[in-house]
């Protein structure tokens, strides 16, 4: 391509977290008598248990849509938690974008985030890639505390400020790892024969391509956003492609994990912070294969200074058993209280999951609005039915009109907080909270909406997903 | 225009089983038994019974379904019965709807019967829910200590009250109800706790500790009313009477709307205005109150929305002592739900039946020395979405 073709390129990225961060040394003090494990430094992002793969890409996903409202929208995970249930599609209606756009879920390895990414700007229209990854992996295994969980997202525009100048592929069926639906979670396979040939094979060839697509040399890398297929590996793959600049996606790998198909797009969010303009950043994503992208900085990308603020907003853990609770590695028998029915009739979430998923109130005829609509206002003075205009309240602010830390009721993360919500428009509502930080919640408490997984029926698989109330700022990460 | 029912129906019979875990009895022993007991103490035959409600709120794992489980527990001889539901008031609902019927002149005799059996689900409190509908989508979980403790946080909140002089104020309401409760031969629990034990019991819902909640427990309780005329006929010389009965349901203002401050329930404060009306008296003419202690929050906060206490000042008045046995207003002179028990569709009944005992001078060691009109307030949901019912019962003359 050239520094001078590249036409498309990146207007927004956006980088999502979730608010607990193991210290991996609680993991390693946990399995020493068995010596197992991994890397003991840094901290591990784990996903609360009403996160998944797709609310943690709709998260990243409000950061990169602020200014831009794709027309196309592309899901892209490892562990998405429907077989058949378009999460790109759901994505599109959490984020109450209209429904004519363009839809597709990207799976099958880690790389598929970047391998949209590179589709979207050799494409056209105004696209979110968004990902996320909430894998499953067995505890003792060093994959465990190695990845983390995690969304990110970009939207790519005809004049992004970071524009495409050059790219490369390679397709190659390659098993570093093995997971499959027989066996979901990974199975190791020897580091040295990954650490040897991945690079040799596959990353260094791609990435050479790519400089030369660009006609660039590696000494004009200013960022790179280079994923390892395992901890450590920057080093190789920097001396095999001659590359020295920062690589943040190592970076990423020790303060939150390999948030897997999330990994690449979060590594580039945080280079694009550390780049000024003039800068060329390179990208590369790795999984059968590898995708390796270049860009020249044009100007500042929006959302990449929150995905670097997110690395350290969160909240330091060490109790290793509530890590593997979290992570479904250990089932606690949680009592009778736990087995409650959870069944969503198909029938009721097609009248009224969109309104859910989207957190789409109504405004009546005097103004007043309300959650959920209703045939006749809850407006005292309303005298009939009206007609509502659709009003989303994700975005608005809100504080705690009352609220309790339920003990009795059964959550998998005690303890349930949950009471009335007064948003600034006038609307209020009865919400379960999440991401309590130490202090908790108070009545007046500022917060902010996320989108959680609702309910959970684990004994049909299924899962509903509605917006939480969590603390409008978090806890700075103090180690 | 509406005049109201005061002094149109009269209770002549009460009955009222022994409430807690009742590991063997079944719902139909329960509805026999307070139904015998009320019937013995009208003194009529069965025969003459020409209608009968049956409240019941948790059919899913209780007595099942309709009118039917009454009519065949009392073998009722194809005369109207109905089952009522309303949530925790559906006791008083039972009660309200066979007052009715008499008022109207429906019928001569109709009998109000309200039974839970809650202990067979296998845990404590109460059965969760199975639905899967639109509610579920976005409705929290929250148990029933949850719901209500929310009215803590919001009580100091709008009265700048301190969190331990509401925590002291609430240990004294479950003080005062487990003392009362120790005089209760039919009661749930008896045995008395003292303010340290209830001070630093476990949480269950901040800041509602272990002994700020009522339990849950098997037992019914029954009424039987007809006319005041026909009271007399039987003898009743100076029936106990009906002097109101109100209810009053959310419409979704408190959780929809922006005014409520989640520090009261509205429809405690409507029920009690309307049944004051129509009763023609006003709070402090009251001898006595049974009231919906769910919790303690929950009691502290009706005797504002009663008028009994000046808002924001419920707390100093229940550690005065003003809402003991021995107080200015006595209130849950049986132990109340916190030690009664709560079988949810009788506790308005049974709230009812002490009061009824207390006006007849049947009360025993917990008799208070004079008794003109006692109130009942049987609150059914959560503050936030509520159903109250209030009643004033008294003497015909």
């Amino acid at each position: 391509m050239g520094q001078d073709t590249g036409k498309r390129g990146i207007a927004s990225v956006g980088g999502y977290l979730p608010l607990l961060r193991l210290d991996r040394s609680a993991a390693s003090k946990g399995l020493q008598f068995s010596g197992l494990g991994g890397r003991n430094a840094g901290y591990r992002t784990t996903a609360g248990w009403d996160e998944d793969a797709l609310t943690m890409a709709a998260e990243a996903s409000r950061h990169a849509t602020s200014t831009v409202a794709p027309t196309r929208i592309c899901f892209a995970s490892t562990s998405s938690p429907f077989i058949e249930r378009g999460h790109a599609s759901m994505l599109l209606e959490a984020l109450a974008l209209p429904a004519n756009a363009r839809t597709i879920d990207v799976s099958g390895n880690r790389r598929c985030a970047v391998s949209a990414l590179l589709d979207a700007l050799l494409g056209q229209g105004d696209t979110l890639i968004a990902s996320g990854e909430k894998r499953p992996v067995r505890a003792g295994s060093a994959f465990h505390t190695a990845w983390g969980d995690g969304g990110s997202a970009a939207v790519v525009t005809d004049d992004g400020s970071a524009a495409l100048i050059g790219y490369a592929s390679l397709a190659r069926d390659y098993v570093d790892l093995y997971s499959s639906r027989e066996h979901p979670t990974p199975y190791a396979y020897e580091e040295r024969f990954v650490k040897e040939t991945a690079t040799r094979d596959v990353i260094a060839p791609t990435i050479k391509a790519a400089l030369a697509d660009a006609g660039v040399t590696s000494a004009d890398i200013a960022h790179a956003a280079i994923c390892e297929p395992l901890p450590g590996m920057w080093r190789d793959i920097s001396k095999a492609t001659g590359i020295t600049a920062p690589n943040h996606a190592s970076d990423l790998s020790a303060a939150a994990g390999d948030l897997g198909a999330a990994h690449p797009l979060f590594a580039l969010a945080l280079a694009l912070d550390a780049a000024q303009p003039g800068d060329i950043i390179l990208l590369a994503g790795f999984g059968s294969g590898c995708d390796t992208l270049i860009f020249k900085v044009i100007g500042a990308v929006a959302g990449a200074a929150k995905a670097r603020a997110a690395l350290t907003q969160g909240l330091i853990f060490a109790d290793y058993v509530r890590f593997l609770s979290l992570t479904g590695t250990i089932d606690l028998d949680w009592g009778i209280r736990s087995e409650f029915e959870q069944k969503t009739q198909a029938t009721v979430l097609e009248r009224y999951g969109r309104d859910m998923i989207g957190f789409i109130g109504g405004r009546d005829t005097r103004g007043n609005v309300q959650f959920p609509k209703s045939r006749i206002p809850v407006r005292p003075d309303a005298d009939g039915p009206e007609p509502m205009e659709d009003m989303r309240l994700a975005d608005v602010p809100a504080k705690l009109v009352s609220v309790t830390a339920d003990r009795l009721n059964f959550t998998p993360d005690p303890p349930f907080w949950f009471g009335l919500v007064q948003f600034e428009n006038g609307a209020r509502v009865m919400m379960e909270f999440t991401d309590a930080d130490a202090d908790g919640f108070k009545v007046g408490d500022s917060v902010a909406m996320r989108l959680r997984i609702k309910s959970h029926d684990k004994r049909r698989g299924f899962r509903t997903y509605f917006w939480k109330a969590a603390p409008a700022l978090r806890p700075i990460m103090e180690a | 225009m509406a005049s109201g029912i005061k002094d149109r129906v009269a209770i002549i019979g009460m009955g009222c089983t022994v409430f807690g875990e009742l590991w063997d009895k079944g719902p139909e022993d329960l509805i026999v038994e307070a139904f015998e007991e009320a019937l013995a103490d009208a003194g009529i035959a069965r025969g003459q019974i020409n209608a009968a409600w049956v409240g019941n709120a948790l059919d899913d794992i209780n007595i099942g379904n309709s009118a039917l489980p009454l009519a065949h527990a009392l073998r009722l001889k194809s005369i109207p019965v109905s089952r009522v539901e309303n949530m925790c008031a559906t006791g008083t609902e039972a009660l309200r709807a066979a007052t009715y019927a008499i008022a109207a002149g429906a019928v001569d005799f109709a009998v109000a019967l309200g039974v839970e059996k809650l202990k067979d689900t296998g845990y404590g409190g109460l059965p969760l829910r199975t639905k899967g509908l639109a509610n579920d989508l976005w409705m929290p979980y929250g148990s029933a200590p949850g719901t209500f403790a929310q009215l803590a946080g919001a009580y100091t909140a709008r009265h700048g009250a301190s969190s331990e002089d509401l925590k002291r104020a609430m240990a004294h309401v479950s003080w005062k109800s487990h003392r009362n409760g120790a005089l209760n031969a039919k009661a749930h629990l008896r045995k008395a706790v003292d303010m340290e034990t209830i001070l630093n019991a476990p949480m269950i819902a901040n800041p509602l500790g272990l002994f700020d909640c009522c339990g849950v427990s098997d037992g019914a309780a029954c009424a039987i009313v007809t006319t005041p005329e026909i009271a007399k006929g039987l003898g009743i010389a100076n029936p106990v009477t009906v002097k109101a009965i109100q209810l009053s349901a959310s419409h979704g203002w408190e959780a929809s709307y922006h005014e409520w401050d989640g520090s009261s329930i509205r429809n405690t404060q409507e029920a009690a205005k309307r049944a004051y009306a129509e009763a023609g008296i006003s709070a402090h003419d009251l001898s006595m109150t049974e009231v919906h202690d769910c919790f303690s929050i929950t009691e502290l906060v009706t005797m504002e929305d009663l008028g009994l206490s000046a808002e924001g000042s419920a707390i100093f008045d229940i550690l005065d002592g003003r809402y003991d046995n021995n107080g200015a207003m006595p209130c849950q002179t049986d132990g109340g739900l916190k030690c009664f028990g709560h079988p949810v569709g009788a506790s308005g009944l049974r709230m009812a039946y002490e009061v009824y005992s207390q006006l007849l001078g049947r009360a025993g060691d917990r008799q208070l020395a004079n008794v003109d009109f006692g109130l009942t307030h049987n609150l059914g949901g959560q503050p936030a979405n509520s159903v109250a019912a209030v009643s004033i019962l008294g003497r015909l003359n």
